[in-house]
């Protein structure tokens, strides 16, 4: 086994891959990686991006030590295309499968350059709200301050214990006046950030940070949402949709 | 050319593989696993969101039972056929990007199939002698299409439907009618203790042409519902007399389809094609004509098995997808041809003495 590591992230309009390994006792370091901008390209592009990637280190996929996958929340749709694909990529050889937020990798590329600090990640969930999350990035392990939730931006500010330093992601763009409020400073676009990929890498060794998959056939990402047709009808009958998820076939 | 192909097909609410083996042009279904999602029947409709999330959830373990019950190890499978269209778009991106990193990490050939053209193929994957020349008709709950089909690969596009496919038809009525989703089963089952006297419902372009147009006939059952006294009475009977309806319309074109085109083979395929009743029809209405083909209900419903057979097809002409293939809804049929120049004579079905 090569040591290698293969990160995948397709929450946000940005497709991103890196490929790192652990250099010494430090975190897993990216050594290559890329990216494509656009929603729309993701499927399409998905497993170019990884060959890219695996290929400049003359790997292939059953070379691998496991696969680290932005956890969401995010697009739905976006979220489905890089979990099949590692899910393709991971199962024949039985790779590992780690997950890490996808808004904590967006604070984490901004704290490459703040440190420590409470920065909230923000992506844009429709229907004037956000997909939320605040965390403080330390070397070792990951503080979350608040949790990803579906709320606008005044509920997070509202949920926050310390007022962050930054706000970063889609979401933040839309909103800039609240946020600019809030932080005292201007929202970051996702596209200044480190592609989210090659901080999943540096990550997910961190305590606090990945949640460990143990049933890779059947993992599923947090969409943060349930589906709108499920809400309704979970609205009107007043019970939980009968396993909606686990069809009985 | 492969000797152990996989087929995946998502591309609506059924989560489906198959694997194929075998040597060139002859391949044997080793095995296939449908999982249908129960989930969508208290919605009397496919909820798109609900469907993609179920695949994602249970495609790799339909997969693992498919290589299970056909015996064969990831290391023995040369090729991966998977449905790329059309269909929900969500439902069909998890099949197309799971299966392109299954190629992708195994080496193995990759090819996209149009899910209409394993409806096409599905018959063969049971009776390896059926070939072409035949006239195919397609009827499920998303589309309705009248093909000539000169050989394997080539499609000349006789008539589709104007409006609600036949499947749609069904599914819309059975909810009229208070039955469960889909709604083909039920009305079947149900017409059986039906009068088909008691009511009558129009035949929609029965008399000209190769289009088909359901919706009008729906509006129809609607009114007649509404106009019921005592619809647990008439239930049965009005199941009955939609259903004639229907495959008077869909076996009176495919006759006039294979008088056309001189075929002495009539394909049945798509969901609706289950219906023993549409078969039985087509059969005494061909007789001495054309022999009916029409697969087993397994492989009539969406499945992996009929994406496999096409795939494997082809494959062996040499086809093969790269790792940009992509998802299309509208995904066009490959081999289309225009439809020939139809006399106007031959556009009309004799009626029988």
């Amino acid at each position: 086994m090569s040591g290698y590591w293969l990160a995948i992230d397709t929450a946000t309009e940005i497709a991103s891959v890196a490929v790192g390994r652990r250099a010494g006792a430090g975190p897993v370091q990216s050594e290559t990686g890329a990216h494509a901008q656009g929603a729309r390209r993701h499927a399409s592009e998905i497993v170019r991006l990884v060959d890219f990637a695996l290929a400049g280190l003359g790997i292939r996929p059953a070379d691998l030590s496991g696969i680290v996958l932005g956890d969401g929340p995010g697009s739905f749709t976006g979220l489905r295309i890089g979990w099949a694909a590692a899910k393709g990529l991971a199962q024949e050889a039985g790779l590992d499968l780690v997950a890490v937020p996808s808004l904590m990798a967006a604070a984490a590329g901004a704290a490459v350059k703040l440190g420590p600090v409470p920065i909230a990640a923000c992506f844009d969930a429709l229907r004037g709200q956000v997909y939320g999350a605040i965390y403080v990035v330390h070397p070792g392990r990951v503080q979350t301050l608040v949790a990803p939730a579906v709320l606008t931006v005044p509920e997070l500010v509202r949920a926050a214990p310390l007022r962050p330093q930054l706000v970063v992601g889609d979401g933040a763009m839309l909103y800039a006046d609240a946020v600019r409020a809030w932080s005292g400073a201007a929202p970051v676009p996702l596209a200044a950030l480190p592609p989210a990929a090659s901080v999943l890498l540096s990550l997910f060794t961190r305590e606090g940070a990945a949640r460990v998959i143990t049933d890779p056939v059947t993992a599923e990402p947090v969409y943060g949402r349930l589906a709108e047709a499920q809400v309704k009808w979970e609205a009107r009958h007043g019970r939980p949709l009968p396993d909606p998820s686990r069809p009985r076939g | 050319m492969a000797e152990v192909l996989l087929g995946i097909e998502t591309s609506c609410d059924e989560t489906s593989a198959a694997v194929l083996v075998g040597e060139r042009g002859r391949p044997e279904l080793a095995s296939l696993v449908i999982l249908s999602q129960d989930v969508h029947k208290v919605f009397g409709g496919v909820v798109p969101e609900l469907a993609s999330r179920a695949h994602l959830a249970t495609l790799p373990a339909v997969v693992e039972r498919a290589l299970d019950e056909a015996g064969v190890s990831w290391g023995a499978v040369d090729a991966v056929a998977v449905t790329a269209g059309p269909g929900l778009v969500g439902a069909l991106l998890v099949g197309v990007v799971y299966a392109k990193a299954l190629a992708y990490a195994g080496d193995r050939a990759l090819i996209g199939v149009h899910h209409m053209e394993g409806h096409v193929f599905a018959p063969a994957v049971e009776d390896p002698e059926l070939a072409p020349p035949f006239v195919a008709l397609l009827v499920s709950g998303g589309h309705t299409l009248l093909l000539d089909v000169p050989a394997w690969g080539r499609y000349r596009l006789l008539g589709q439907t104007r409006d609600d496919a036949a499947g749609e038809a069904f599914d819309k009525v059975a909810t009229l009618l208070g039955l469960g989703y889909p709604g083909g089963p039920p009305i079947e089952r149900l017409a059986v203790q039906g009068d088909p006297a008691r009511f009558s419902f129009p035949r929609p372009l029965l008399e000209d042409g190769f289009e088909f147009s359901f919706s009008g006939l729906k509006t129809a059952v609607l009114r007649a519902v509404r106009a019921s006294t005592d619809l647990e009475r008439d239930r049965p009977h009005l199941a009955r007399a939609f259903q004639d309806a229907v495959l008077d319309v869909l076996v009176t074109k495919l006759e006039r389809a294979v008088r056309l085109t001189g075929h002495h083979t009539a394909v049945l395929g798509g969901g609706v094609a289950c219906s023993r009743a549409l078969a039985t029809l087509a059969s005494q209405r061909l007789a001495g004509l054309a022999r009916v083909a029409v697969a087993s209900p397994r492989l009539n419903a969406d499945n992996a098995a009929m994406i496999a057979r096409a795939g494997w097809w082809r494959l062996e002409q040499g086809e093969r997808s790269d790792w940009t293939l992509d998802a299309r809804a509208d995904l066009p049929l490959p081999g289309l041809e225009p439809a020939p120049a139809t006399p106007h004579s031959a556009l009309r079905t004799p009626h029988s003495p």
